[in-house]
């Protein structure tokens, strides 16, 4: 059963067109994979999916319920969802570890103790524990996607949504960051990843949808898209040869 | 009293009494429109991110009007134009609201330019996460603000201090005031002017020096 569905899904800034009718859905388990050349929607696509911006028309459906209902309570829906920024969006005043544990205290209720426990737990699962005091400043950028990562996780969410992932990170990086998604796969945590990086997507995923001015055009692994041509932009995306 | 000692100081023994008052109503008016200007302040600030243009244009307006007139404009206003529409303020009442109005708009100035330094990703981040927008503001926005603006809200409260010496204008027996009548007794300005400086040149000291206190205490690395 498909966890998170998008149907036609219109969303406009003023005159301009963004998402012109998106078609998706996103199965439980495993990871999925949204690409396209830059400006043809991703981000804005999957901002929608958590509501930080509402579309203008279609539906969002929740395990089958939709999301834009008067009904549902939007706050609690986004914590179902976590939600890793381009640029991680770290708390700049809170070191590592409050930024995880500020949602757990002042959301779910818990008392400082318990939530740096959880919090802790986190941190050891990504390598981070020597760093908890830190600031975000005093961060690497890998170690920031990490804290933002774990901020997400400790919020036991059903899915994880990532924003370019390898964008901020040198090319070395993103071998880890795959691993890093391996890892949410074995949480059972349905994951949804965009990105620019043909290599980087094969290795998180065989499930990779294709989006072109506003509009899912493809969906396959990428060794099909690359074979697929449905229109020439794509062929030039994927760049042909590499992938025959 | 001896011969070769200026009147000034006999008189300052004397009236010491008058200006330890006064001077106590100085740091009283001080502290007080302090906390108020500062409480006021973030209000304003919060009002003028509020969605509604209407809201926004209001406070826009509100600052302007306060940032654009002299202080001592408004609490003649407030002193000699409130009994006419029948509201008798004590001098201090009068002080505490003029000044209050006053500060409080260049605070809400000063929080918004920490405001606009601000990375705004961290509070989509936030909203990502399910905190209300009330709650950004606490948990987010607000501490991040203090902390980058503390000296900028540390040197207002210096200008509260210096500013109060307008107080005398609406008959607040403040320290000034007493600082005047001694001079006024004896002609001695230049003593009794110097002495005054030194004083207020004290308090600001320690108000530089608590600002400097709390600014440490609220470091973080990387602050913007
Ligand atoms: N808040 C906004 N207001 C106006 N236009 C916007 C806004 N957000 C996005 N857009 C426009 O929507 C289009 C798609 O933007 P979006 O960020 O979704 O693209 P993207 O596919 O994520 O691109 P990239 O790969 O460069 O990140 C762009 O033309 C952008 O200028
Ligand atoms: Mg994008």
């Amino acid at each position: 059963m498909a966890i998170l569905q998008a149907i036609g899904l219109v969303k406009r800034f003023d005159d301009h067109v963004v998402l012109n009718g998106v078609d998706l859905t996103i199965e439980t388990g495993g990871t999925l994979v949204i690409m396209g050349p830059s400006g043809c929607g991703k981000t804005t696509l999957i901002r929608c999916l958590n509501l930080l911006e509402r579309p203008d028309q279609g539906q969002i459906l929740f395990h089958g319920e939709s999301v834009l209902s008067k009904e549902i309570d939007i706050r609690l829906y986004r914590r179902k969802i976590g939600f890793v920024f381009q640029h991680f969006a770290l708390y700049s005043h809170l070191s590592a570890l409050d930024n995880i544990t500020l949602a757990l205290r002042k959301l779910q209720g818990y008392g400082r103790e318990q939530a740096n426990e959880l919090a802790r737990r986190e941190l050891a699962y990504f390598d981070l524990s020597a760093h908890e005091h830190k600031f975000p400043a005093q961060l690497s950028g890998g170690q920031k996607q990490r804290v933002a990562l774990a901020r997400a996780l400790v919020m036991q969410p059903e899915i994880v949504i990532l924003d370019e992932p390898t964008s901020a990170l040198d090319p070395l990086m993103s071998q880890e960051v795959s691993l890093l998604i391996k890892k949410l796969e074995a949480r059972n945590i349905t994951t949804v990843c965009v990105t620019h990086d043909i290599a980087f997507a094969d290795q998180i995923s065989q499930n990779v949808v294709f989006m072109f001015q506003g509009k899912i055009i493809a969906q396959g692994s990428v060794a099909d898209l690359a074979k697929a041509s449905a229109i020439p932009e794509m062929n030039w995306f994927f760049g042909k040869k590499r992938y025959e | 009293m001896n011969e070769g000692m200026p009147a000034f100081y006999g008189d300052l023994f004397e009236q010491s009494s008058l200006i330890y008052l006064g001077l106590w109503a100085t740091i009283k008016l001080t502290v007080v429109i302090s906390i108020t200007g500062f409480l006021l302040g973030i209000v304003i600030f919060f009002l003028g991110l509020n969605a509604n243009a209407t809201v926004r244009r209001l406070v826009e307006g509100y600052k302007s009007f306060f940032i654009g007139t002299p202080l001592v404009c408004i609490i003649y206003i407030l002193y000699y134009g409130l009994p006419a529409l029948g509201l008798r303020l004590s001098p201090f009442e009068v002080l505490v609201l003029g000044f209050t109005l006053n500060v409080g708009a260049y605070n809400a100035g000063y929080l918004l330019t920490a405001y606009n330094g601000l990375d705004k990703s961290q509070l989509e981040a936030a909203v990502a996460q399910g905190f209300k927008s009330l709650q950004v503001y606490a948990y987010i926005i607000l501490p991040q603000l203090l902390k980058s603006s503390t000296p900028a809200l540390t040197n207002q409260v210096i200008y509260n201090l210096k500013d109060s010496s307008i107080a005398f204008l609406v008959q607040y027996p403040e320290f000034f005031a007493r600082m005047q009548e001694l001079a006024a007794g004896n002609f001695d300005f230049f003593r009794a002017y110097l002495f005054a400086a030194i004083v207020y040149l004290i308090l600001t000291t320690v108000i530089f020096l608590f600002a400097q206190y709390i600014e440490r205490r609220n470091h973080w690395p990387g602050r913007r």
